[in-house]
Protein backbone atom coordinates (compact mmCIF):
# COMPACT_ATOMS: atom_id res chain seq x y z
CA UNK A 1 0.00 0.00 0.00
CA UNK A 2 3.05 2.30 -0.66
CA UNK A 3 2.25 5.52 -3.08
CA UNK A 4 4.74 6.83 -4.33
CA UNK A 5 4.54 10.72 -4.36
CA UNK A 6 8.00 12.09 -5.52
CA UNK A 7 7.92 14.32 -8.17
CA UNK A 8 10.58 16.79 -9.30
CA UNK A 9 10.71 19.85 -6.90
CA UNK A 10 10.40 23.39 -7.85
CA UNK A 11 13.64 25.16 -8.88
CA UNK A 12 14.20 28.77 -8.01
CA UNK A 13 14.94 30.94 -10.45
CA UNK A 14 16.73 34.53 -9.62
CA UNK A 15 14.35 37.73 -9.86
CA UNK A 16 10.70 36.91 -8.84
CA UNK A 17 11.99 34.97 -6.29
CA UNK A 18 12.21 37.90 -3.48
CA UNK A 19 8.63 38.61 -4.40
CA UNK A 20 7.41 34.99 -4.52
CA UNK A 21 8.78 34.69 -0.79
CA UNK A 22 6.91 37.55 0.17
CA UNK A 23 3.94 36.24 -1.10
CA UNK A 24 4.58 33.24 0.16
CA UNK A 25 5.51 34.03 3.96
CA UNK A 26 2.74 36.26 4.25
CA UNK A 27 -0.27 34.76 6.65
CA UNK A 28 -3.29 34.30 5.21
CA UNK A 29 -5.89 35.17 8.40
CA UNK A 30 -8.90 33.45 5.80
CA UNK A 31 -6.92 30.32 5.84
CA UNK A 32 -5.82 30.04 9.73
CA UNK A 33 -9.95 30.45 10.07
CA UNK A 34 -10.85 27.84 7.99
CA UNK A 35 -8.59 25.60 9.24
CA UNK A 36 -9.25 26.89 13.27
CA UNK A 37 -12.71 25.47 12.14
CA UNK A 38 -11.49 22.50 10.61
CA UNK A 39 -9.41 21.84 14.02
CA UNK A 40 -12.28 22.77 16.25
CA UNK A 41 -14.32 19.89 14.62
CA UNK A 42 -11.45 17.27 15.52
CA UNK A 43 -10.29 18.66 18.80
CA UNK A 44 -14.06 19.30 20.30
CA UNK A 45 -15.65 15.61 20.34
CA UNK A 46 -12.16 14.68 22.66
CA UNK A 47 -12.49 17.47 25.00
CA UNK A 48 -16.69 16.56 25.31
CA UNK A 49 -15.41 13.21 26.30
CA UNK A 50 -12.82 14.37 28.69
CA UNK A 51 -15.87 17.24 29.96
CA UNK A 52 -18.34 14.53 29.99
CA UNK A 53 -16.31 12.11 31.86
CA UNK A 54 -15.41 14.79 34.90
CA UNK A 55 -19.41 15.98 35.01
CA UNK A 56 -21.48 14.26 37.84
CA UNK A 57 -23.51 11.58 36.73
CA UNK A 58 -26.98 13.19 35.20
CA UNK A 59 -25.31 16.64 35.00
CA UNK A 60 -27.01 18.71 32.06
CA UNK A 61 -24.72 18.39 29.21
CA UNK A 62 -27.14 19.62 26.28
CA UNK A 63 -26.70 22.39 25.08
CA UNK A 64 -23.32 21.73 25.51
CA UNK A 65 -21.94 23.12 28.80
CA UNK A 66 -19.41 22.78 31.53
CA UNK A 67 -20.30 21.45 34.35
CA UNK A 68 -20.91 23.45 37.83
CA UNK A 69 -18.92 20.93 39.89
CA UNK A 70 -15.91 18.34 38.60
CA UNK A 71 -15.93 14.78 40.14
CA UNK A 72 -13.97 11.89 39.58
CA UNK A 73 -16.37 9.61 40.42
CA UNK A 74 -17.30 8.41 37.02
CA UNK A 75 -13.68 7.52 36.68
CA UNK A 76 -13.04 5.64 39.79
CA UNK A 77 -16.57 4.00 39.12
CA UNK A 78 -15.37 2.64 35.91
CA UNK A 79 -12.20 1.58 36.80
CA UNK A 80 -13.21 -0.27 39.72
CA UNK A 81 -15.93 -1.74 38.04
CA UNK A 82 -16.08 -5.66 36.39
CA UNK A 83 -13.12 -6.52 34.53
CA UNK A 84 -11.89 -2.76 33.44
CA UNK A 85 -9.15 -2.98 34.55
CA UNK A 86 -8.57 -6.41 33.07
CA UNK A 87 -9.88 -5.04 29.59
CA UNK A 88 -6.90 -2.35 29.93
CA UNK A 89 -4.00 -5.26 30.71
CA UNK A 90 -5.19 -7.50 27.82
CA UNK A 91 -5.00 -4.49 25.41
CA UNK A 92 -1.80 -3.95 26.71
CA UNK A 93 -0.33 -6.88 26.68
CA UNK A 94 -2.15 -7.05 23.15
CA UNK A 95 -0.53 -4.22 21.72
CA UNK A 96 2.72 -4.59 23.38
CA UNK A 97 3.49 -8.37 22.46
CA UNK A 98 2.49 -7.99 19.04
CA UNK A 99 4.44 -4.80 18.05
CA UNK A 100 7.76 -7.12 19.93
CA UNK A 101 6.66 -9.98 18.07
CA UNK A 102 5.99 -8.17 14.85
CA UNK A 103 8.97 -6.21 14.74
CA UNK A 104 11.37 -8.96 15.38
CA UNK A 105 9.59 -11.43 12.83
CA UNK A 106 8.77 -8.42 9.98
CA UNK A 107 12.60 -7.39 10.56
CA UNK A 108 14.02 -10.87 10.26
CA UNK A 109 11.85 -11.57 6.99
CA UNK A 110 12.60 -8.31 5.56
CA UNK A 111 16.22 -8.83 6.23
CA UNK A 112 16.15 -12.19 4.28
CA UNK A 113 14.38 -10.81 1.66
CA UNK A 114 16.55 -8.10 0.98
CA UNK A 115 20.28 -9.52 1.29
CA UNK A 116 20.39 -13.32 1.73
CA UNK A 117 19.18 -15.64 -1.41
CA UNK A 118 17.92 -18.41 -0.97
CA UNK A 119 15.05 -20.65 -3.50
CA UNK A 120 12.07 -19.51 -3.54
CA UNK A 121 12.17 -16.03 -2.41
CA UNK A 122 10.79 -14.01 -5.13
CA UNK A 123 7.10 -15.94 -4.85
CA UNK A 124 7.55 -16.15 -1.23
CA UNK A 125 7.71 -12.08 -1.04
CA UNK A 126 5.38 -11.75 -3.94
CA UNK A 127 2.56 -14.40 -2.17
CA UNK A 128 3.09 -12.20 1.05
CA UNK A 129 2.24 -9.06 -0.47
CA UNK A 130 -0.82 -10.68 -2.66
CA UNK A 131 -2.41 -10.97 0.65
CA UNK A 132 -2.77 -7.57 1.30
CA UNK A 133 -5.77 -7.91 -1.61
CA UNK A 134 -7.43 -9.94 0.63
CA UNK A 135 -9.67 -8.33 2.99
CA UNK A 136 -9.41 -9.69 6.54
CA UNK A 137 -13.01 -10.16 6.97
CA UNK A 138 -12.96 -12.59 4.01
CA UNK A 139 -11.15 -15.15 5.64
CA UNK A 140 -11.95 -14.68 9.49
CA UNK A 141 -14.39 -17.38 9.41
CA UNK A 142 -11.75 -20.06 8.36
CA UNK A 143 -9.24 -18.59 10.70
CA UNK A 144 -11.72 -17.95 13.58
CA UNK A 145 -12.32 -22.07 13.08
CA UNK A 146 -8.65 -23.07 12.42
CA UNK A 147 -7.92 -21.08 15.86
CA UNK A 148 -10.67 -22.71 17.86
CA UNK A 149 -9.68 -25.87 16.60
CA UNK A 150 -6.05 -25.43 18.21
CA UNK A 151 -8.03 -24.26 21.26
CA UNK A 152 -6.80 -20.51 20.86
CA UNK A 153 -9.86 -19.25 21.88
CA UNK A 154 -10.28 -17.08 25.07
CA UNK A 155 -6.76 -16.95 24.70
CA UNK A 156 -4.14 -14.36 24.27
CA UNK A 157 -2.08 -16.48 21.74
CA UNK A 158 -5.33 -17.25 19.80
CA UNK A 159 -5.56 -13.09 19.82
CA UNK A 160 -1.91 -11.88 19.04
CA UNK A 161 -0.73 -14.84 17.08
CA UNK A 162 -2.89 -14.51 13.85
CA UNK A 163 -2.48 -11.02 13.73
CA UNK A 164 1.14 -11.00 13.24
CA UNK A 165 1.64 -12.09 9.77
CA UNK A 166 1.77 -8.83 8.64
CA UNK A 167 2.70 -8.13 5.06
CA UNK A 168 2.88 -4.62 5.05
CA UNK A 169 5.43 -4.43 8.13
CA UNK A 170 7.52 -7.05 5.74
CA UNK A 171 7.75 -5.16 2.81
CA UNK A 172 8.44 -1.80 4.48
CA UNK A 173 11.61 -4.01 6.44
CA UNK A 174 12.81 -5.22 3.32
CA UNK A 175 12.76 -1.57 1.01
CA UNK A 176 14.68 -0.11 4.33
CA UNK A 177 17.29 -3.08 4.66
CA UNK A 178 17.91 -2.89 0.54
CA UNK A 179 18.74 0.87 1.23
CA UNK A 180 21.46 -0.35 3.48
CA UNK A 181 24.80 -1.07 1.72
CA UNK A 182 25.81 -4.65 1.80
CA UNK A 183 29.83 -4.03 2.72
CA UNK A 184 28.18 -3.37 6.25
CA UNK A 185 26.57 -7.06 6.65
CA UNK A 186 29.89 -8.62 4.89
CA UNK A 187 32.62 -6.54 6.95
CA UNK A 188 30.96 -8.21 10.07
CA UNK A 189 30.80 -11.54 8.22
CA UNK A 190 34.62 -11.10 7.95
CA UNK A 191 35.26 -10.33 11.51
CA UNK A 192 33.97 -13.58 12.35
CA UNK A 193 30.23 -12.49 13.23
CA UNK A 194 27.38 -15.28 13.45
CA UNK A 195 24.15 -14.63 11.39
CA UNK A 196 22.19 -13.90 14.47
CA UNK A 197 24.52 -11.54 16.15
CA UNK A 198 24.84 -9.77 13.19
CA UNK A 199 20.62 -9.53 12.81
CA UNK A 200 20.97 -8.04 16.66
CA UNK A 201 24.08 -6.11 16.85
CA UNK A 202 24.08 -4.57 12.82
CA UNK A 203 20.47 -5.00 11.06
CA UNK A 204 18.06 -3.98 14.17
CA UNK A 205 20.23 -0.85 15.13
CA UNK A 206 20.54 0.27 11.62
CA UNK A 207 16.66 -0.24 11.42
CA UNK A 208 15.89 1.65 14.29
CA UNK A 209 13.81 4.78 12.63
CA UNK A 210 11.74 2.27 10.08
CA UNK A 211 11.14 0.04 13.80
CA UNK A 212 10.08 3.11 15.45
CA UNK A 213 7.59 4.19 12.67
CA UNK A 214 6.19 0.56 12.24
CA UNK A 215 5.92 -0.16 16.51
CA UNK A 216 3.95 3.00 16.79
CA UNK A 217 1.12 2.21 13.82
CA UNK A 218 0.81 -1.22 15.21
CA UNK A 219 0.36 -0.16 18.53
CA UNK A 220 -2.63 1.76 17.28
CA UNK A 221 -3.72 -0.78 15.07
CA UNK A 222 -3.98 -3.42 17.60
CA UNK A 223 -4.89 -0.99 20.42
CA UNK A 224 -7.56 0.20 18.68
CA UNK A 225 -8.57 -3.29 16.72
CA UNK A 226 -12.28 -4.19 17.17
CA UNK A 227 -13.27 -7.36 15.00
CA UNK A 228 -10.99 -10.06 16.19
CA UNK A 229 -10.88 -9.21 19.36
CA UNK A 230 -14.90 -9.61 19.76
CA UNK A 231 -14.94 -12.86 18.42
CA UNK A 232 -11.46 -14.01 20.26
CA UNK A 233 -13.02 -13.06 23.29
CA UNK A 234 -15.60 -15.12 24.49
CA UNK A 235 -15.37 -14.12 27.86
CA UNK A 236 -15.76 -11.08 29.76
CA UNK A 237 -12.42 -11.11 31.36
CA UNK A 238 -10.61 -11.73 28.25
CA UNK A 239 -12.08 -8.90 26.34
CA UNK A 240 -9.96 -5.79 25.04
CA UNK A 241 -10.95 -1.96 25.35
CA UNK A 242 -12.92 -1.13 22.32
CA UNK A 243 -15.26 -4.82 22.51
CA UNK A 244 -15.65 -3.64 26.50
CA UNK A 245 -16.43 -0.27 25.60
CA UNK A 246 -19.19 -1.76 23.10
CA UNK A 247 -20.44 -3.84 25.45
CA UNK A 248 -20.42 -0.79 28.49
CA UNK A 249 -22.49 0.84 25.40
CA UNK A 250 -25.23 -1.92 24.98
CA UNK A 251 -25.82 -2.41 28.48
CA UNK A 252 -27.02 1.21 28.95
CA UNK A 253 -24.98 2.64 31.49
CA UNK A 254 -25.22 6.28 32.30
CA UNK A 255 -23.37 8.58 29.75
CA UNK A 256 -20.86 10.06 32.29
CA UNK A 257 -19.55 6.33 32.92
CA UNK A 258 -19.64 5.09 29.13
CA UNK A 259 -17.68 8.65 28.60
CA UNK A 260 -15.56 8.41 31.42
CA UNK A 261 -14.60 4.29 29.77
CA UNK A 262 -13.99 6.31 26.58
CA UNK A 263 -11.72 8.64 27.91
CA UNK A 264 -9.25 5.96 29.82
CA UNK A 265 -9.67 3.83 26.41
CA UNK A 266 -8.33 6.83 24.19
CA UNK A 267 -5.38 8.41 27.03
CA UNK A 268 -2.69 6.27 25.50
CA UNK A 269 -3.63 7.02 21.76
CA UNK A 270 -3.43 10.40 22.70
CA UNK A 271 -0.31 10.30 24.75
CA UNK A 272 1.03 8.45 21.80
CA UNK A 273 -0.15 10.29 19.58
CA UNK A 274 1.08 14.30 21.79
CA UNK A 275 4.72 13.11 21.79
CA UNK A 276 5.48 11.33 18.77
CA UNK A 277 2.93 13.46 16.46
CA UNK A 278 5.30 14.67 14.01
CA UNK A 279 6.96 11.61 13.49
CA UNK A 280 3.52 9.83 12.90
CA UNK A 281 2.35 12.39 10.49
CA UNK A 282 5.56 12.52 8.42
CA UNK A 283 5.89 8.63 8.42
CA UNK A 284 2.49 8.44 6.72
CA UNK A 285 3.79 11.00 3.75
CA UNK A 286 6.59 9.04 3.49
CA UNK A 287 6.23 5.34 3.40
CA UNK A 288 2.56 4.98 2.94
CA UNK A 289 2.05 3.21 5.70
CA UNK A 290 -1.80 2.88 6.44
CA UNK A 291 -2.35 2.13 10.86
CA UNK B 1 31.96 -12.77 -2.19
CA UNK B 2 30.05 -14.58 -4.91
CA UNK B 3 26.75 -13.34 -2.59
CA UNK B 4 27.31 -10.28 -4.76
CA UNK B 5 26.78 -11.29 -7.75
CA UNK B 6 23.17 -10.55 -9.40
CA UNK B 7 20.88 -13.36 -9.38
CA UNK B 8 19.51 -14.11 -13.18
CA UNK B 9 17.91 -16.96 -15.37
CA UNK B 10 21.52 -17.78 -16.21
CA UNK B 11 22.78 -17.60 -12.56
CA UNK B 12 22.29 -20.80 -11.64
CA UNK B 13 25.20 -22.27 -12.68
CA UNK B 14 27.36 -20.13 -10.95
CA UNK B 15 25.44 -20.87 -7.61
CA UNK B 16 26.29 -24.46 -8.32
CA UNK B 17 30.18 -23.33 -7.91
CA UNK B 18 29.70 -21.34 -4.79
CA UNK B 19 31.52 -20.88 -1.96
CA UNK B 20 30.46 -22.24 1.98
CA UNK B 21 29.76 -18.72 2.81
CA UNK B 22 27.46 -17.92 -0.09
CA UNK B 23 25.90 -21.48 0.65
CA UNK B 24 25.81 -20.82 4.49
CA UNK B 25 24.20 -17.22 3.31
CA UNK B 26 21.18 -18.94 2.05
CA UNK B 27 20.17 -21.45 5.21
CA UNK B 28 20.40 -18.17 7.06
CA UNK B 29 17.97 -16.68 4.64
CA UNK B 30 15.52 -19.55 4.69
CA UNK B 31 15.90 -19.76 9.00
CA UNK B 32 15.48 -15.73 9.01
CA UNK B 33 11.96 -15.91 7.04
CA UNK B 34 11.42 -18.86 8.26
CA UNK B 35 9.04 -17.71 11.43
CA UNK B 36 7.46 -15.04 8.86
CA UNK B 37 6.68 -17.64 6.59
CA UNK B 38 4.97 -20.38 8.84
CA UNK B 39 2.88 -17.18 10.28
CA UNK B 40 2.12 -16.26 6.76
CA UNK B 41 1.23 -20.02 6.23
CA UNK B 42 -1.12 -21.05 9.00
CA UNK B 43 -2.86 -17.28 9.28
CA UNK B 44 -2.95 -16.18 5.87
CA UNK B 45 -2.53 -19.01 3.15
CA UNK B 46 -4.33 -21.05 4.94
CA UNK B 47 -7.61 -19.44 5.73
CA UNK B 48 -7.43 -18.21 2.26
CA UNK B 49 -7.74 -21.00 0.61
CA UNK B 50 -10.03 -22.80 3.26
CA UNK B 51 -12.46 -19.76 3.01
CA UNK B 52 -13.60 -20.76 -0.63
CA UNK B 53 -13.37 -24.63 0.80
CA UNK B 54 -15.73 -23.80 3.63
CA UNK B 55 -18.26 -21.87 1.73
CA UNK B 56 -18.68 -25.11 -0.65
CA UNK B 57 -19.82 -26.65 2.71
CA UNK B 58 -22.02 -26.25 5.11
CA UNK B 59 -19.94 -25.92 8.16
CA UNK B 60 -21.35 -26.36 11.51
CA UNK B 61 -19.50 -25.03 14.55
CA UNK B 62 -19.40 -28.35 15.84
CA UNK B 63 -16.78 -29.04 12.86
CA UNK B 64 -19.33 -31.50 11.15
CA UNK B 65 -20.10 -30.59 7.48
CA UNK B 66 -20.76 -32.22 4.00
CA UNK B 67 -20.39 -30.90 0.80
CA UNK B 68 -22.85 -28.64 -0.88
CA UNK B 69 -20.77 -27.02 -3.43
CA UNK B 70 -22.59 -24.23 -4.56
CA UNK B 71 -25.41 -24.16 -2.93
CA UNK B 72 -24.35 -21.62 -0.24
CA UNK B 73 -23.71 -18.97 -3.36
CA UNK B 74 -27.06 -19.70 -4.99
CA UNK B 75 -28.84 -18.67 -1.63
CA UNK B 76 -26.85 -16.05 -1.21
CA UNK B 77 -28.45 -14.82 -4.67
CA UNK B 78 -31.66 -15.67 -3.53
CA UNK B 79 -31.37 -13.75 -0.10
CA UNK B 80 -32.81 -11.04 0.40
CA UNK B 81 -31.24 -10.78 3.83
CA UNK B 82 -27.42 -10.45 1.82
CA UNK B 83 -29.33 -8.71 -1.13
CA UNK B 84 -30.43 -5.95 1.10
CA UNK B 85 -27.10 -5.98 2.63
CA UNK B 86 -24.91 -5.78 -0.43
CA UNK B 87 -27.22 -3.02 -1.40
CA UNK B 88 -27.08 -1.06 1.87
CA UNK B 89 -23.27 -1.59 1.37
CA UNK B 90 -23.11 -0.23 -2.00
CA UNK B 91 -25.24 2.90 -1.31
CA UNK B 92 -23.20 3.36 2.18
CA UNK B 93 -20.01 3.49 -0.56
CA UNK B 94 -21.83 5.59 -2.30
CA UNK B 95 -22.05 8.07 0.46
CA UNK B 96 -18.62 7.47 2.13
CA UNK B 97 -16.08 7.92 -0.82
CA UNK B 98 -17.04 11.12 -1.71
CA UNK B 99 -17.52 12.72 1.45
CA UNK B 100 -14.06 11.32 2.72
CA UNK B 101 -12.56 12.34 -0.59
CA UNK B 102 -14.15 16.00 -0.58
CA UNK B 103 -13.22 16.14 3.20
CA UNK B 104 -9.69 14.93 2.78
CA UNK B 105 -9.30 17.09 -0.46
CA UNK B 106 -10.51 20.24 1.61
CA UNK B 107 -8.38 19.88 3.97
CA UNK B 108 -5.64 19.00 2.40
CA UNK B 109 -5.90 22.11 0.51
CA UNK B 110 -6.37 24.15 3.57
CA UNK B 111 -3.16 22.79 4.97
CA UNK B 112 -1.36 23.06 1.94
CA UNK B 113 -1.97 26.86 1.53
CA UNK B 114 -1.04 27.70 5.57
CA UNK B 115 2.09 29.01 6.09
CA UNK B 116 1.83 29.40 10.16
CA UNK B 117 1.02 26.92 12.51
CA UNK B 118 0.99 23.95 9.87
CA UNK B 119 2.25 21.47 12.89
CA UNK B 120 -0.59 22.22 15.06
CA UNK B 121 -2.54 22.03 12.24
CA UNK B 122 -1.95 18.61 10.96
CA UNK B 123 -1.41 17.30 14.06
CA UNK B 124 -5.23 18.36 15.06
CA UNK B 125 -6.82 17.14 11.66
CA UNK B 126 -5.13 14.02 11.81
CA UNK B 127 -5.93 13.17 15.41
CA UNK B 128 -9.19 10.96 14.82
CA UNK B 129 -7.39 8.68 13.03
CA UNK B 130 -5.00 7.68 15.64
CA UNK B 131 -8.04 6.95 17.47
CA UNK B 132 -10.68 3.49 17.56
CA UNK B 133 -13.62 3.29 15.55
CA UNK B 134 -15.19 2.30 18.47
CA UNK B 135 -14.49 5.49 19.87
CA UNK B 136 -15.61 7.56 17.51
CA UNK B 137 -19.19 5.85 17.65
CA UNK B 138 -19.49 6.45 21.17
CA UNK B 139 -18.20 10.08 20.67
CA UNK B 140 -21.23 10.61 18.01
CA UNK B 141 -23.87 8.68 19.50
CA UNK B 142 -24.28 11.52 22.48
CA UNK B 143 -23.60 14.19 19.29
CA UNK B 144 -26.40 12.27 17.07
CA UNK B 145 -28.85 11.23 20.17
CA UNK B 146 -32.27 12.17 19.88
CA UNK B 147 -31.23 13.51 23.18
CA UNK B 148 -28.00 14.41 22.33
CA UNK B 149 -25.76 17.45 21.06
CA UNK B 150 -27.01 18.53 17.81
CA UNK B 151 -30.72 17.73 18.44
CA UNK B 152 -30.64 19.47 21.98
CA UNK B 153 -29.33 22.81 20.39
CA UNK B 154 -31.91 21.93 17.25
CA UNK B 155 -34.80 21.67 20.19
CA UNK B 156 -33.23 24.93 21.84
CA UNK B 157 -33.82 26.61 18.62
CA UNK B 158 -37.76 25.30 17.78
CA UNK B 159 -36.28 22.93 15.64
CA UNK B 160 -37.81 19.56 15.25
CA UNK B 161 -35.29 16.26 16.15
CA UNK B 162 -33.56 15.10 13.01
CA UNK B 163 -33.21 11.44 12.91
CA UNK B 164 -29.77 10.80 12.73
CA UNK B 165 -29.71 7.03 13.42
CA UNK B 166 -33.54 6.73 13.59
CA UNK B 167 -34.63 7.67 10.49
CA UNK B 168 -34.77 6.31 6.35
CA UNK B 169 -31.41 4.43 5.29
CA UNK B 170 -30.14 7.31 3.26
CA UNK B 171 -30.22 9.54 6.52
CA UNK B 172 -28.62 6.79 8.95
CA UNK B 173 -25.86 5.91 6.20
CA UNK B 174 -25.18 9.29 5.88
CA UNK B 175 -24.62 9.33 9.59
CA UNK B 176 -22.50 6.61 9.63
CA UNK B 177 -20.95 7.61 6.75
CA UNK B 178 -20.33 10.98 8.51
CA UNK B 179 -18.79 9.08 11.47
CA UNK B 180 -16.45 6.65 9.52
CA UNK B 181 -15.28 10.13 7.48
CA UNK B 182 -14.25 12.18 10.49
CA UNK B 183 -12.16 9.22 12.10
CA UNK B 184 -10.79 7.89 8.62
CA UNK B 185 -10.17 11.04 6.62
CA UNK B 186 -6.51 11.75 8.40
CA UNK B 187 -4.71 9.02 6.20
CA UNK B 188 -5.90 10.58 2.67
CA UNK B 189 -5.70 14.16 4.18
CA UNK B 190 -1.91 13.32 4.87
CA UNK B 191 -1.66 11.43 1.34
CA UNK B 192 -3.34 13.97 -0.90
CA UNK B 193 -1.17 16.80 0.93
CA UNK B 194 2.04 14.98 0.10
CA UNK B 195 0.92 14.81 -3.17
CA UNK B 196 0.29 18.82 -3.30
CA UNK B 197 3.51 19.29 -2.05
CA UNK B 198 4.96 17.88 -5.29
CA UNK B 199 3.15 20.54 -7.52
CA UNK B 200 5.90 22.70 -8.43
CA UNK B 201 4.53 26.43 -7.27
CA UNK B 202 5.97 28.05 -10.32
CA UNK B 203 3.04 26.24 -12.45
CA UNK B 204 0.56 27.33 -10.13
CA UNK B 205 2.41 31.16 -10.38
CA UNK B 206 2.47 31.47 -13.82
CA UNK B 207 -1.48 30.04 -14.60
CA UNK B 208 -1.89 33.11 -11.79
CA UNK B 209 0.09 35.39 -13.79
CA UNK B 210 -2.22 34.23 -16.90
CA UNK B 211 -5.39 35.55 -15.17
CA UNK B 212 -6.36 32.30 -14.12
CA UNK B 213 -8.49 32.08 -10.76
CA UNK B 214 -8.36 30.05 -7.85
CA UNK B 215 -10.78 27.69 -8.96
CA UNK B 216 -9.38 26.87 -12.39
CA UNK B 217 -6.02 26.22 -11.27
CA UNK B 218 -7.07 23.81 -8.99
CA UNK B 219 -9.58 21.76 -11.89
CA UNK B 220 -7.05 22.92 -14.82
CA UNK B 221 -3.78 22.08 -13.04
CA UNK B 222 -4.19 20.59 -9.60
CA UNK B 223 -6.60 17.68 -9.95
CA UNK B 224 -4.65 16.69 -13.22
CA UNK B 225 -1.45 16.58 -11.35
CA UNK B 226 -2.91 14.93 -8.50
CA UNK B 227 -5.18 12.34 -10.41
CA UNK B 228 -2.88 9.12 -9.75
CA UNK B 229 -2.70 10.19 -5.94
CA UNK B 230 -6.52 11.00 -6.00
CA UNK B 231 -7.10 7.45 -7.46
CA UNK B 232 -5.27 5.68 -4.84
CA UNK B 233 -6.87 7.35 -2.33
CA UNK B 234 -10.32 6.63 -3.97
CA UNK B 235 -9.08 2.66 -4.02
CA UNK B 236 -8.25 2.66 -0.42
CA UNK B 237 -11.36 4.53 0.47
CA UNK B 238 -13.80 2.37 -1.55
CA UNK B 239 -12.02 -0.97 -0.01
CA UNK B 240 -12.66 0.35 3.39
CA UNK B 241 -16.31 1.66 2.79
CA UNK B 242 -16.59 -1.86 1.80
CA UNK B 243 -15.35 -3.45 4.90
CA UNK B 244 -17.69 -1.12 7.35
CA UNK B 245 -18.38 -2.29 10.06
CA UNK B 246 -17.33 -1.10 13.90
CA UNK B 247 -19.05 1.88 14.03
CA UNK B 248 -22.13 -0.06 12.41
CA UNK B 249 -21.48 -2.78 15.27
CA UNK B 250 -21.97 0.06 18.00
CA UNK B 251 -24.18 2.76 16.84
CA UNK B 252 -27.20 0.88 14.92
CA UNK B 253 -26.89 -2.76 15.50
CA UNK B 254 -27.59 -2.67 11.72
CA UNK B 255 -30.95 -1.25 12.14
CA UNK B 256 -33.33 0.48 12.03
CA UNK B 257 -35.04 -2.47 10.64
CA UNK B 258 -31.70 -3.62 8.28
CA UNK B 259 -31.44 -0.42 6.91
CA UNK B 260 -27.61 0.01 7.95
CA UNK B 261 -27.33 -4.22 7.83
CA UNK B 262 -23.79 -4.22 5.84
CA UNK B 263 -21.72 -7.10 4.43
CA UNK B 264 -19.95 -7.35 6.84
CA UNK B 265 -22.42 -7.61 9.36
CA UNK B 266 -24.24 -10.07 7.99
CA UNK B 267 -21.19 -11.88 7.51
CA UNK B 268 -20.65 -11.55 11.16
CA UNK B 269 -24.32 -12.28 11.69
CA UNK B 270 -24.39 -15.23 9.78
CA UNK B 271 -21.04 -16.90 12.03
CA UNK B 272 -21.19 -15.67 15.00
CA UNK B 273 -25.27 -15.37 15.72
CA UNK B 274 -26.21 -18.53 13.90
CA UNK B 275 -23.26 -20.43 13.26
CA UNK B 276 -23.56 -21.04 9.86
CA UNK B 277 -19.98 -20.83 8.82
CA UNK B 278 -19.75 -22.51 5.34
CA UNK B 279 -22.40 -19.94 4.11
CA UNK B 280 -20.78 -17.21 6.36
CA UNK B 281 -17.74 -17.91 4.35
CA UNK B 282 -19.37 -17.89 1.12
CA UNK B 283 -20.13 -14.07 1.93
CA UNK B 284 -17.03 -13.63 2.93
CA UNK B 285 -15.27 -15.17 -0.48
CA UNK B 286 -18.25 -12.68 -1.98
CA UNK B 287 -16.72 -9.78 -0.15
CA UNK B 288 -13.09 -10.37 -1.65
CA UNK B 289 -14.63 -10.99 -4.96
CA UNK B 290 -16.71 -7.44 -5.11
CA UNK B 291 -13.41 -5.65 -3.44
CA UNK B 292 -11.11 -7.32 -5.83
CA UNK B 293 -13.18 -6.15 -8.87
CA UNK B 294 -13.97 -3.16 -7.65
CA UNK B 295 -10.39 -1.87 -7.20
CA UNK B 296 -9.34 -4.15 -11.08
CA UNK B 297 -12.22 -1.12 -12.57
CA UNK B 298 -10.61 1.49 -10.89
CA UNK B 299 -6.78 0.77 -11.76
CA UNK B 300 -7.90 0.58 -15.39
CA UNK B 301 -9.68 3.97 -14.77
CA UNK B 302 -6.66 5.31 -13.31
CA UNK B 303 -4.37 3.70 -16.13
CA UNK B 304 -6.47 5.37 -18.91
CA UNK B 305 -6.85 8.61 -17.53
CA UNK B 306 -2.76 8.23 -16.71
CA UNK B 307 -2.39 8.40 -20.51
Amino acid sequence: MTATLTRPGTETNGAPATARRRRRNRIRPGTILVASLLAFGTIVPFLAVFILALSPEGARTIPFQLPDEWTFDNLIAVLTARNFLRWTLNTTIYSIVSVVLVLITAAMAGYAFAKKRFPGREIMFWSFLATLMVPTQATIIPLFVLVARLEGIDTFWGLIVPTLANSQAVFLMRQFIMGLPDELFEAAKIDGAREWSIFWRIVLPLTTPILATLGIFVFLWHWNDFLWPLIIAQTDEMRTLTVGLASLNQEAVSQARLMAAAAITVIPCLVVFAVLQRYIVNSVAASGIKG
Amino acid sequence: MTSTTPVSALGRQKRRGSTTAARSGMWAGILFVLPMLVLFVIFRFVPSLGAIGMSLTDYKLSGDYSVVWFDNYTRMLADDVFLGALTTTLVYAAIYVPLVVVVSMVTALVLNRLVWGTGFFRGALFLPYVTSFVLAAVIWLWIFASDGLVNGLLTEAGVDPYPFLTGNQAQVLTSLAVVSAWRGFGYSMLILLAGLKNIPEDLLESATLDGANATQRFFRIVLPLLRPVVFFVLVIETIAAFQVFDTIYVMTGGGPSRASYSLVYALYDQGFKFFDFGYAAAIGVAIFLLVFVISLIQRRFLDRSNT
